[in-house]
C-alpha cells in the first residue's frame, strides 16, 4: 500500500495529497444532480477511462470489505462510501492514485504519496486530468479557469493537502501560531486534525492551499516546497530544543509510551495517538538504544491507528471489542510482525 | 452521556442542538441555546425587567431572507445557499451570480485572474532545481577529463562560448517565466557581453517585475 512505501521526510510530513477537480459540461454539479444525470456521468467517465487502465467500481454496490479497502487505502470519506447517491470510483494500478466520480465534483482525481514528494503526486494526477480533458467536454472558461462546484477551488481546480506530525511545534509555546502565520504568507492554511466526533488527534495538523486563481501550477508547487522546508526546519529545531532542555522528561515519556503500546490489551484511539506523539518527539533526539523502534514502525502505527474503517463504522463491533482489536494490532506492529 | 464536543460527562444541564449533545459550558462557548437560557433566567427573577421581553422573543427570528429570492434559472440555487456554503449548483451559476462570486473570490484568494494551464495541455512542472544544477553533465565531464593546462583552457573557452550561445538562444525563444531569477541574471550579463542589447533590456525588465512582485 502506498503509505507503507518509503517517502522523503516521513518523520515530519506523513503524506501529501493532491485533488484535481473537473466537471463535465451539460450537467449540474453533483449536489444538484438527478439520479439519471448521475448514471449518465458514471457511464461517460467510465467510457472515457476505458483506455487508462483503471478499475471501475460503483460505491453503492460495494460490500463492507471493499469499502474498508477504499477507506484505508484511498482515504475515501466514510460518508461518501455509505451514501445512497450513485457514486463511483476508479482505482489505478499505481498505489494511491484514484478518481472519485460524482462526489463534490463530477471528477475528482486524487493522488497521494507518502512523505513530501509533491512533484510525483502532481504529475500522476495531471497526466490523468489531461487524458480526461482530451476525451470529454470539460467546463472551462478563460476567465475562471476550470469551473468547480465549490467557489474555493475554482481556477486550477487543484487542492493540496499535507498531513503533518508536529509534536515538537505543538509542545513549544507559541510555535503553532508562528507556523500558521508563516503558512499564511504563502497563502496556506493550517488547522489541527479533528474528527467529526470532536476527537483531536494530538500533534497532527493539516496544511492546505488557499489560492487557486492568479497562480500557476508551477508556483503552487514551488510554494509548497518552500513551506515544506520551513516546517521541517522548524519542527526539527523544536524537537531538538525540547529533547535537550527536558531530556529526562522526554526520555521517560518515550519509554512509558513504548511500553504501553508494546503491552497494552485495550486502548482507545486518542490515547494511542498521544503515545505515538511522544515516540515521534523522542525518536531522533533521545537515547533509544533500549527500544526496538524505527521510523517505519512509527509511521505504520500512526497510519493504522488513524485510519481504521471499523472505528468509523457505527454498527458491527462493540466499542470494547474495537479497543481490544486495536491493542492487538498495535502490539503486532511493535513486535515487528506484519499486521493485517 | 458525554458532551460530543469536549467529551466530558454531562450533568443535569445540557443542550441538544440539531441532534448533537453539548454540555453547558460548550453550549455557552458556542452561543447555542442562548435564547432559552436567558428566558429561564428572566422568569426566575421575581420582577423581570419588562423592556427585556421584546428582545428575547425576536432574537430567534432575526434572519435575513433578502437574498433568498435571486435564483439560478437552470438549477434553482439561491444566492443565500451560495453565500452560506460557497456551493454552486451548475455551470450557469457562474453567470447568474457573477458579481457575488467575484467578491467572494477576491476575499478568499486576493486575485481573480486565472493563470493556470489550458485544458488538455499538460502543465510544465520542473523537478527540483537544485538537483538539476548539481548534476550538470558539462561540469562532470570537465572534472573527469584532465587534459594539459593550455588545452584545458581552450576547451573550456569553447565550451563557455557554446554555453553562452545556447543560453541566449534558449532565453530568446522560450517563455521567461520558466527560468529562475539567477538564470535570467546570468543570461542578461551574457547578452550584454554579446552586444544583444534588446534581449538584455527584456531580461532586465523581467527581473525588475519579479522583484516588485516578491
Amino acid at each position: 500500500m502506498w503509505y507503507e512505501n518509503e517517502g522523503s521526510n516521513k518523520d515530519v510530513i506523513l503524506s501529501t495529497k493532491i485533488i484535481l477537480s473537473r466537471n463535465i459540461k451539460g450537467f449540474p454539479f453533483p449536489p444538484k444532480m438527478s439520479d439519471a444525470d448521475r448514471e449518465n456521468v458514471l457511464g461517460m467517465v467510465r467510457q472515457a477511462a476505458g483506455s487508462m487502465d483503471l478499475n471501475f467500481v460503483r460505491t453503492d454496490e460495494l460490500d463492507d470489505t471493499a469499502k474498508a479497502d477504499l477507506y484505508n487505502q484511498f482515504y475515501s470519506g466514510y460518508a461518501f462510501l455509505n451514501s445512497d447517491a450513485k457514486t463511483g470510483y476508479l482505482m489505478s494500478k499505481t498505489d494511491g492514485l484514484g478518481v472519485v466520480i460524482n462526489s463534490t465534483d463530477h471528477i475528482n482525481i486524487v493522488s497521494m504519496v507518502p512523505g513530501s514528494d509533491i512533484v510525483t503526486a502532481y504529475k500522476r494526477a495531471d497526466e490523468l486530468a489531461v487524458k480526461f480533458e482530451q476525451s470529454m467536454d470539460i467546463a472551462y472558461t478563460d476567465k475562471f479557469g476550470f469551473l468547480t462546484s465549490q467557489i474555493k477551488s475554482v481556477g486550477t481546480g487543484m487542492q493540496l493537502m499535507m498531513t503533518l506530525a508536529l509534536p515538537g511545534i505543538e509542545k513549544t509555546e507559541g510555535a503553532v501560531q508562528v507556523l500558521a502565520k508563516r503558512a499564511e504568507k504563502y497563502d496556506w492554511q493550517m488547522i489541527p486534525m479533528t474528527h467529526q466526533d470532536g476527537l483531536r488527534e494530538s500533534g497532527i495538523y493539516v496544511l492546505s492551499n488557499v489560492a487557486t486563481l492568479g497562480i500557476t501550477e508551477q508556483e503552487i508547487i514551488d510554494r509548497t516546497r518552500k513551506v515544506q522546508e520551513d516546517i521541517i526546519k522548524l519542527e526539527n529545531t523544536c524537537r531538538k530544543n525540547i529533547c535537550t532542555k527536558k531530556k529526562s522528561i522526554v526520555e521517560d515519556q518515550y519509554y512509558r509510551a513504548y511500553a504501553t503500546l508494546s503491552y497494552c490489551r485495550r486502548i482507545e484511539t486518542a490515547e494511542a495517538l498521544t503515545l505515538i506523539n511522544w515516540l515521534r518527539l523522542g525518536q531522533n533526539f533521545v537515547d533509544t538504544s533500549d527500544a526496538d523502534l524505527d521510523w517505519n514502525k512509527i509511521n505504520k502505527l500512526t497510519q493504522k491507528v488513524r485510519r481504521n474503517y471499523s472505528d468509523s463504522a457505527g454498527k458491527g463491533m462493540r466499542p470494547k471489542d474495537k479497543s481490544v482489536a486495536r491493542a492487538k494490532l498495535i502490539r503486532d506492529i511493535m513486535k515487528g510482525g506484519q499486521a493485517t | 452521556m458525554r458532551c460530543s464536543r469536549c467529551g466530558a460527562q454531562i450533568g443535569n444541564s445540557y443542550v441538544r442542538f440539531n441532534g448533537v449533545l453539548l454540555c453547558d459550558s460548550c453550549a455557552r462557548e458556542l452561543k447555542i441555546g442562548e435564547v432559552f437560557r436567558r428566558q429561564n433566567a428572566l422568569f426566575d427573577q421575581a420582577f423581570p425587567m419588562l423592556d427585556e421581553f421584546p428582545g428575547i422573543f425576536s432574537a430567534g427570528s432575526d434572519l435575513d431572507f433578502a437574498n433568498a429570492k435571486i435564483r439560478c434559472p437552470r438549477c434553482g440555487t439561491t444566492l443565500r445557499e451560495l453565500e452560506s456554503g460557497g456551493q454552486l449548483g451548475c455551470i450557469e451559476c457562474y453567470n447568474t451570480f457573477n458579481e457575488s462570486i467575484m467578491k467572494n473570490i477576491l476575499k478568499l484568494q486576493g486575485s481573480s485572474e486565472y493563470m493556470g494551464r489550458k485544458p488538455a495541455e499538460a502543465a510544465k512542472i520542473k523537478a527540483d532545481v537544485k538537483d538539476a544544477v548539481s548534476s550538470d553533465p558539462v561540469q562532470g565531464e570537465e572534472l573527469s577529463a584532465q587534459p594539459a593546462a593550455s588545452e584545458k583552457k581552450t576547451i573550456k573557452d569553447k565550451k563557455e562560448e557554446a554555453k553562452t550561445e545556447d543560453l541566449l538562444a534558449k532565453v530568446k525563444d522560450a517563455d521567461l517565466t520558466e527560468f529562475t531569477d539567477k538564470e535570467i541574471e546570468d543570461a542578461m550579463k551574457k547578452a550584454a557581453e554579446a552586444e544583444e542589447y534588446s534581449l538584455a533590456v527584456k531580461l532586465r525588465d523581467e527581473l525588475k517585475s519579479r522583484k516588485g512582485e516578491n
